[in-house]
């Protein structure tokens, strides 16, 4: 097998540009994602720690749904059944189709409140883990609900759940090769596209993997110098 | 001279876990200037008491009032309305616990000047200043940006006792402070609580520490079983208590302190 290397480079015949488009949008979606993921998924845990019955059982609903439900399910019904939603929405306006929904938001929206179910776990477990006695502290000098979160509660819990939030992150950008089933061309697409354009299955495949292998790999960089960093003060007796 | 104002007062308080009747209606009052220990068995309220005062335990019935604030909650809920008033309580008292309880993520002098900041809005340059005499009060200046981490038990305690001290109390409360330290460390919090009864700070200390609340306190009052049994000065409970309960209880804590 003698894969031709220039394929992957820049030139005329390379699929170098495309390629790194590509991984720039895998990036694109899994941030736009995993942010969503976070703010729902904190929306999700505080209606588990803090709220009432009803809202309570809300939110434990929608975590056991979205946990147990196929990712790529989810991608479809976004996709598909939005486009069907938006179009009877349109019609009944009154306005002239065509309707449609674009793969990057239906992707991001799928990816996004599946890690939304999973951030919420995480986020809940780290604030269970907030020693109750510094949180008296904190309302017996007489701070409100706003500041102890504020002040005592996040900056604890966040220690605990960046560990946690690396693993989400990690599976949001492998989840995100799923949104290729909507056409959107990210990594996953593009190399497919490429391998079966050229034939070289192997070479861009393994391309593929190098891409998402440099994206995990730098973030997990990131993720650990930010546990380096919020670990200061916690160094003996652990956290 | 002007007879000191009553610094808090305590009616007819009432707290009951599930079916546990813990405190059965608590009358006590602090004058300024006063050093009230309370003493009693484990499980007898003392340190539920301590913590219905700044509603960290909210009592079913009674009164608490600290200066011009005063509470009456009922049912062991406040109102939103009421936790308010809760929260300007609070903001007039200290409380230093017996696991100090310092804010793991911030340094030392960060803990002490977190009230004056967030909850006093006072001046950062003025909150770092009285901080830093407070702890060269304490006898930690040179640990002002070590983690609490770091520091021994005893060293934290006098660190939250500096934070109690931040908030400008007008009074303090003490819920067994050193009774999570090792022997060798009781002494070192002991002398700082001594030091700010000779200021004349008002205070009310939770303590198994019978020798000390014999020097320290104005006023000692044993509980039994939710009710106040014997309460007078430590001449009077400790030498020559009406209770045969507080005697019984004595003299098995001495004996065991011998």
């Amino acid at each position: 097998m003698q894969a031709d290397l220039t394929l992957l480079g820049f030139g005329p015949d390379g699929w170098g540009l495309a390629l790194a488009r590509a991984g720039l949008m895998t990036l694109y979606v899994s941030v736009a994602a995993f942010l969503s993921g976070l703010a729902f998924g904190t929306l999700i845990a505080w209606a588990r720690v803090a709220g009432n019955w009803p809202l309570r059982k809300l939110a434990e609903a929608y975590a056991t749904v979205f946990r147990g439900v196929p990712d790529i399910l989810v991608i479809y019904l976004f996709y598909f059944g939005g486009r069907q939603v938006v179009t009877a929405i349109g019609t009944a306006l009154g306005l002239s189709g065509p309707f449609d929904i674009s793969g990057f938001l239906a992707g991001v929206l799928a990816i996004g409140l599946v890690s939304a179910a999973n951030q919420s776990e995480v986020l809940r477990g780290a604030y269970q883990a907030v020693p109750r006695g510094t949180i008296e502290a904190g309302r017996v000098v007489g701070m409100t609900r706003l500041v102890l979160f504020r002040r005592v509660i996040a900056p604890q819990a966040l220690v605990t759940a960046i560990p946690g939030m690396g693993n989400q992150w990690q599976s949001v950008i492998k989840e995100s090769a799923l949104v290729s089933v909507t056409g959107l061309v990210e990594t996953m697409r593009q190399v497919a596209v490429a391998a079966g354009t050229t034939q070289e299955h192997f070479l861009f495949y393994a391309a593929g993997a190098i891409i998402y292998l440099i994206i995990t790999t730098l973030s997990d960089h990131v993720f650990r110098l930010a546990e380096r960093r919020s670990l200061r003060g916690h160094e003996q007796g652990g956290i | 001279m002007t007879l000191p104002s009553t610094a808090l007062s305590i009616a007819g308080l009432r707290k009951s876990f599930g079916s546990n009747e813990v405190l059965r209606g608590i009358d006590l009052v602090a004058k300024d200037g006063d050093v009230i220990s309370l003493i009693g068995a484990s499980g007898s309220g003392k340190s539920t008491l301590l913590r219905c005062i700044p509603m960290l335990e909210i009592p079913d019935a009674g009164t608490v009032s600290v200066g011009e604030d005063s509470l009456s909650p009922t049912g062991g809920r406040l109102s939103r309305a009421q936790l308010a008033v809760a929260r300007q309580m609070r903001g007039h008292l200290g409380f230093v616990f017996q696991n100090f309880n310092l804010w793991p993520h911030r340094t030392v002098l960060q803990n002490v000047i977190e009230a004056p900041l967030f909850v006093q809005n006072r001046p950062r340059a003025e909150a770092v200043d009285e901080a830093t005499a407070l702890l060269e009060k304490v006898g930690l200046s040179e640990k002002r940006d070590a983690w609490p981490a770091h520091l021994s038990g005893g060293q934290q305690q006098r660190v939250a006792i500096a934070r109690a001290l931040a908030q400008r109390p007008r009074a303090i409360l003490f819920d067994e402070p050193t009774s999570a330290l090792d022997p060798e460390l009781v002494g070192e919090v002991l002398k700082v609580i001594r030091a700010l009864a000779a200021e004349g700070r008002t205070m009310l200390i939770v303590t198994h520490e019978m020798g000390f609340a014999r020097e320290v306190s104005s006023q000692v009052v044993f509980l039994h079983q939710g009710l106040i049994e014997e309460a007078g000065t430590p001449g009077q409970v400790f030498g020559n208590p009406a209770s045969e309960r507080c005697r019984a209880f004595l003299s098995g804590h001495f004996d065991r302190n011998r």
